[in-house]
């Protein structure tokens, strides 16, 4: 293997650590910004509205 | 009694308001267009056939309440200028700068590509099952999530979206203060 290939390959290995560490960061940012939307109960005029369906079939 | 279809459908509600919210931006409209979503639904179930993908189905049908509000609403409202929701949020952590920067940073890309990496990265989405939702080929439905990925890394490691005047300005304004931290020191390391 050539000096400029195992540079390139240690850049590689960089970048994908970057990566990497970047998609973790990402998953857990977006689990902060809507986790909560998640777990809100769900609102009363919804729920009539599924049993209003309900009724109609 | 709720049968298994409104079961199926109670239990995806809350990947449903992810999504409304990744579309719009705004949380009040994600319950409106989740509740608009439901309704086309509840009229439209017999057309749903047991036992093939109801995620993808139901996702499917509010992108596409979406986009038709979207486009009645478009005469009077340009959607992508309504501040998000999203940067109203307030993480009790310590990186909640770099949290807010990331909801700026989402609500700065377009709606599809923020739909595709919140079902892909968020709710473990397949690209096959993106692609249903979304009515693309699935390379269609990887580049979106790919896109929005890359776009956001690169705001992130430092690169500032195009048009973002408050970040700017608070960029010189940064600057302004360092500079001014830095005179006064000279001035108290002289004995001023």
């Amino acid at each position: 293997m050539s000096a400029r290939n195992r540079k390139s390959g240690s850049k590689g290995k960089k970048d994908r650590q970057e990566d990497d560490a970047f998609d973790i960061w990402l998953r857990r940012g977006l689990h902060q910004l809507f986790d909560d939307v998640v777990n809100e109960p769900i609102p009363e005029d919804l729920l009539k509205l599924l049993e209003d369906g309900d009724d109609d079939t | 009694m709720a049968d298994i279809f409104q079961n199926q459908l109670i239990d995806i509600l809350p990947k449903l308001r992810v999504q409304a919210l990744a579309l719009t931006r705004n949380r009040t409209r994600a319950e409106d267009l989740v509740q608009d979503a439901v309704c086309n639904a509840l009229k439209a179930r017999d057309s749903f056939i047991p036992g093939t993908n109801f995620a993808a189905w139901m996702h499917r049908i509010l992108r596409n309440r979406f986009i038709s509000d979207l486009r009645r609403h478009r005469a009077t409202t340009d959607i992508d200028t309504l501040p998000g929701d999203l940067l109203a949020t307030k993480p009790d952590h310590e990186d909640r700068l770099a949290i807010k920067d990331l909801a700026h940073g989402l609500a700065q890309l377009p709606s599809d590509q923020r739909e595709a990496l919140v079902l892909v990265v968020l709710q473990g989405m397949s690209y096959q099952e993106l692609a249903e939702v979304s009515g693309c080929a699935v390379g269609t439905a990887k580049s979106r999530v790919f896109r929005a990925r890359r776009q956001l890394q690169t705001w992130m490691m430092g690169e500032l979206p195009e048009d973002d005047r408050l970040r700017e300005e608070a960029a010189a304004l940064r600057r302004r203060l360092e500079r001014t931290g830095a005179r006064k020191s000279e001035e108290v390391g002289k004995g001023v």
